[in-house]
């Protein structure tokens, strides 16, 4: 079967060549795949006419079927669902799509479902089903929960499921797949095809396979990787201070640097500044107001708290090229391509290379133009981070996106929406949904564990008297009570959000959301920013916060949960081995010009370090004992990411503290962690590397100290989605009515009383799995046990531990008191270093 | 049972127990707050699966209580049933009967809900907003109800749950139910182990009487 000698080919080749565009060989790889009925995976840039190799391909598909009535037939059913996880993009999508539809003349209607479709649009989409259906995955599932929903599908040829990267590896990634095992369990007559669409990520062909998992058993496995190989160049650059810091510490430079990137706006046509919080976006926004008032009104802040219209407008502005530049976070990562923006710049480290890829990649949209991306360190260690990036991306050192594994919130809630339209049963959802990659391994036992938690609350059934979700009647499995229905309907989801609320001018006049913890621990009258502005607390009155103008000189800038992502293991790699370059070049093993620039100009820095204490090789692990008037410091760098420190500090703490008993307090960043206790801590040359061992790691977790603790955090997101706490929209009273508690008390509760819940159970699994991250922490401590471990005795702060230590104090002050602390310190060990060079 | 501790309001004697209740010596009277009894099967008859024994064990706390100190009387500062009436209250309703001598006071919190028939079979007294006990002690549920608190009395409060946070070193947390003792007033923490708890933040010459697992931590006394 030639697609070429097709008609559907020959209409849209046409059509496509009078608009002035030829396909892409990746295009027509993909079209070629769907007409022979194949699924697979499409890895595309955005902004290259990704979502035409898969909709194209339908309409070719379908044309090549009515080959005489392709014109005329409407009412087709639905065709083609699109599944995309952004809100925002389905309008720019559908309007590609109805201008290719007008163009081609065909009759097909494109609707779009998601949060913001208004009732009567649905009612519309109900009774008449249109060809193509842009949805999110909230929503598809809310379509699960309608009475009827098989014969809606039952014309269903593709599921395309974009930016597919973004969502493997999270729960809305599981929800995705249980829906199409249930789509795909719908269909007896013609199997469902499948197509994924994914930026390049390290773990490509496994991204395919957990998406295909459900119609692999019709393929034997096989599928299509359409990889379009458009090679984008991307030029990075730092932004270098003019004076480096001996001292870093993190925050501090970035804001200093304002001046140089004013020559970047300039010149570029508009400018993307990427912030990885939304606090410190807040802060730069008024930095660079103050540096260069002329700005005003030709840039602007975006970012998820920020109101939905202004956010849009933001966007709309983009596009017109009004802007010179706009402050974000990641939260224009993803979305349309905005073609006047030239240059983009990374503030802060990224974490990882995936992301500072996809961030410059919003850059340079031209065919043929580059991507130019400025990397301006926060502080100024982080210059070597710029470094290993460019060394990660040279190397095509890429992240993988590690698919979930047995998420049985998501299960939960998904049997509960499948109850409450057609009911489900025993074996065939429990073969469904082993049908799907995430609970390819889920056995009998467990599924009717989790039906039992649906049916009776839980085991022990005495303790769940008077309990009902989900009846078992006629071997269906139902929900009846129509307010829980209600109820469940309104928390379909897997997005868990703290709780916000609306930040209204008493004078009238909406401005965006805040976290209600940030805003309760301020009084009537403190200041504080939000998009861009100085407000002052008047009073919080009907779950809105009331606020004026404020012309305090002093604001609080919400510091946002969330903002921290932990350094990647592939980037973590990298630069270890640029710490070994920097080695390199302190000990004069190569020339200057044999290294990167970033570790050129931090040479002073790497030279003090060497000089108190050593900069490690690739295979070494430095540990520093310092002892300052706090205590006794024990510094550790591993260079494993945050996450993987502070697992890895509880477990060294619960070790050190079966020598002798000691309590410890913890700090971490991305390179290394630090213990402070009151005491000497007894870690030395002859059992650093039993401390280091793996042997018991499963055991020293679960003793150490937090793993409780970071399950009643991983629960919060469970009970919500679970629906065991209910969470309200933005500035709306909490419905439910008595039923509200905290996701931490009820941890407790089943902590004390039914120890072997399903929902307990996991909140564990995900402390190990992801916030322990066991894998890497295995994997790092047999790095350490095949290297070097070298202890140092510095006399005083080293450049390395100094960015660790500030961390660790500055949770409980402003940032005045922070900024004054730290000034103060980095003065005195200044002095102490020159004062030392001059005896 | 738990020693508790004593504390002196306006020359009586009260005992403070870590059960989260207080002993009236001379009235011979137990006073406790938000007991909020049958939230764990309304929580279930809701679709949320919370075990009963939550609830029973609350209910035994209170039994304990009843014996170590052999009140004649028992004042609930509000909040004594969570919502409309399930079967778990048929189970408080059992042990009332086993006490029938017992007289049982509550002023009406935002969440007793229930019909007077209710609370006349199961032999309570309800009281409206802020009920005068006699000359000096007053009992109201929110005590931001009072509009102005009269200086020569003393008022026992509720609703809020008050909870302290304590900071130890190695930025560790903790946040503590307790005794709230400011000025003429004092708000008593939630019986119910079952609720959770709001943050207050003391004023210098407060009195906290925090809960730590058994035992009463008095933290700020002068």
């Amino acid at each position: 079967m030639n697609l070429k000698k097709t008609i559907g080919y020959k209409v849209v080749a046409t059509w496509l060549e009078s608009q002035g565009f030829k396909p892409f060989s990746f295009q027509q790889e993909a079209w070629q795949a769907i007409h022979e009925n194949k699924s697979g995976l499409v890895n595309a840039p955005t902004g290259f006419g990704k979502t035409f190799s898969i909709f194209l391909g339908a309409v070719i598909q379908f044309i090549n079927e009515h080959p005489d009535k392709y014109l005329q037939k409407k009412k087709n059913g639905l065709q083609l669902i699109w599944i995309t996880p952004l809100r925002a993009l389905g309008k720019d999508l559908g309007r590609a799509m109805e201008e290719a539809i007008a163009g081609l003349g065909l009759q097909w209607q494109v609707g779009i479902r998601n949060g913001d479709t208004t009732t009567n649009e649905r009612q519309k989409q109900k009774r008449i089903a249109p060809e193509v259906l842009i949805i999110t995955p909230e929503s598809l599932h809310l379509l699960l929960a309608q009475k009827e929903y098989p014969s809606y599908f039952e014309k269903t040829r593709i599921i395309a499921v974009d930016e597919w990267h973004e969502l493997l590896g999270t729960k809305r990634g599981v929800q995705i797949e249980l829906a199409i095992s249930r789509l795909a369990g719908i269909k007896k007559t013609h199997p469902l095809q499948l197509w994924g669409i994914s930026a390049t990520i390290g773990n490509l062909d496994e991204a395919a396979e957990v998406l295909l998992f459900p119609v692999f058993r019709f393929t034997e496995g096989r599928y299509s990787l359409v990889r379009a190989n458009l090679d984008k160049k991307i030029e990075i650059e730092s932004i270098l201070p003019d004076e480096i810091e001996k001292y870093p510490w993190a925050g501090h430079l970035g804001i200093k640097l304002v001046d140089k990137i004013l020559p970047i706006i300039e010149k570029s046509q508009t400018t993307l500044i990427f912030i990885n919080t939304r606090g410190m976006s807040e802060r730069w926004y008024q930095a660079l107001l103050q540096a260069a008032p002329e700005l005003a009104g030709a840039i602007a802040l975006h970012h998820g708290s920020i109101e939905q219209a202004l956010r849009i407008w933001v966007e709309e502005a983009l596009h017109q090229a009004k802007l010179k530049a706009v402050i974000c976070t990641s939260s224009l990562d993803l979305g349309v391509d905005f073609r006047p923006v030239e240059t983009v710049i990374q503030v802060g480290s990224p974490k990882g290379v995936a992301r500072f890829l996809q961030r410059a990649g919003r850059s340079g949209h031209t065919p043929g133009a580059i991507s130019k991306i400025y990397f301006l360190p926060t502080h100024s260690l982080e210059l070597i981070e710029a470094a290993a990036l460019k060394q990660a991306i040279k190397e095509q050192t890429i992240e993988s996106r590690e698919p979930m594994l047995l998420c049985y919130d998501v299960l939960v809630q998904f049997l509960g929406t499948l109850a409450i339209s057609e009911g489900f049963q025993r074996d065939s959802t429990y073969h469904e949904i082993k049908n799907t990659f995430c609970f390819q391994s889920l056995s009998l036992e467990e599924f009717d564990e989790v039906v039992q938690f649906l049916t009776q609350g839980g085991v022990a059934l005495q303790q769940y008297d008077d309990y009902k979700k989900v009846e078992l009647t006629d071997g269906v499995y139902r929900m009846t009570n129509r307010r829980l229905m209600m109820r469940h309907r309104l928390h379909i989801g897997t997005i868990v959000s703290d709780a916000m609320l609306n930040v209204k001018f008493i004078s009238g006049g909406y401005i965006g959301m805040i976290e209600e913890w940030f805003i309760s621990r301020l009084n009537p009258g403190d200041s504080f920013t939000l998009a861009g502005r100085q407000l002052e607390l008047v009073r919080i009155k009907d779950m809105t916060v009331l606020v004026r103008k404020s012309t305090s000189g002093k604001s609080i800038v919400p510091s946002w949960n969330g903002g921290r992502l932990p350094l990647s293991a592939k980037l973590g790699k990298v630069l270890r081995r640029k710490f070994q370059e920097s080695a390199a070049l302190i000990h004069k093993e190569i020339k200057p010009s044999q290294t990167d620039i970033e570790i050129k100009v931090l040479e002073p820095l790497f030279a003090l370090q060497q000089q108190l204490s050593i900069v490690p090789k690739e295979n070494e692990l430095l540990i520093e004992q310092i002892e300052t008037k706090d205590g006794f410091h024990l510094f550790v760098y591993p260079f494993e990411g945050r996450l993987v420190h502070e697992a890895m500090a509880a477990i060294l703490a619960y070790r050190i503290g079966k020598i002798t008993p000691i309590t410890f307090s913890f700090a971490m960043n991305d390179y290394g962690f630090e213990l402070l206790s009151d005491q000497p801590i007894p870690v030395d040359d002859t059992n650093v590397y039993e401390l280091f061992s793996d042997e018991n790691l499963v055991l020293d977790i679960q003793r150490s100290v937090n793993a409780s603790e970071m399950a009643k955090r991983k629960f919060r997101d469970i009970a919500v989605i679970g629906g065991l706490v209910f969470q309200g929209m933005p500035g709306e009273h909490k419905k439910a009515r008595h039923l509200q508690s905290s996701a931490s008390l009820l941890f407790n509760v089943f902590a004390e009383y039914d120890p072997d819940n399903v929902l307990i159970r996991q909140a564990y699994a995900e402390v190990f799995e992801q916030q322990m991250e066991e894998t890497r922490l295995r994997d790092m401590l047999e790095r350490i046990q095949q290297s070097d471990i070298v202890i140092t005795f510095p006399k005083r702060l080293t450049p390395f531990c100094f960015p660790i230590k500030v961390d660790s104090f500055r949770e409980n002050m402003s940032s005045e008191q922070l900024e004054q602390r730290v000034k103060r310190m980095q003065e005195q060990l200044n002095q102490a270093a020159s004062g030392k060079k001059k005896k | 049972m738990f020693v508790p501790t004593k504390h002196i309001i306006l020359n009586e004697h009260f005992w403070i127990s870590p059960h989260r209740a207080l002993f009236w010596e001379e009235e011979q009277c137990l006073i406790l707050s938000d007991l909020h009894f049958g939230k764990t099967g309304h929580f279930r008859k809701n679709g949320i699966p919370v075990p009963q024994a939550v609830y029973q064990k609350d209910l035994q706390k209170f039994v304990d209580l009843l014996q170590y100190f052999q009140p004649k009387q028992v004042i609930a500062v509000g909040d004594l049933f969570h919502s409309t009436a399930n079967r778990e209250l048929e189970l408080f309703l059992k042990w009332r009967t086993d006490f029938p001598n017992l007289s049982f006071t509550l002023i009406k919190g935002n969440h007793d809900v229930l019909s007077t028939s209710f609370y006349t079979a199961a032999n309570i007294e309800v009281k409206q907003n802020c009920w005068q006990y006699n000359e000096q002690f007053c009992f109201v549920h929110d005590l931001s109800d009072v509009k102005t608190l009269d200086a020569n009395r003393f008022y026992f409060s509720g609703h809020i749950h008050p909870g302290i946070k304590i900071e130890g070193i190695a930025k560790q947390k903790i946040m503590l139910p307790c005794f709230y003792h400011s000025g003429n007033s004092m708000i008593l923490p939630a019986f119910s182990e079952f609720t959770g708890l709001y943050n207050i933040r003391p004023k210098r010459n407060d009195h906290i009487f925090a809960i730590v697992e058994n035992k009463i931590l008095p933290l700020q006394e002068c």
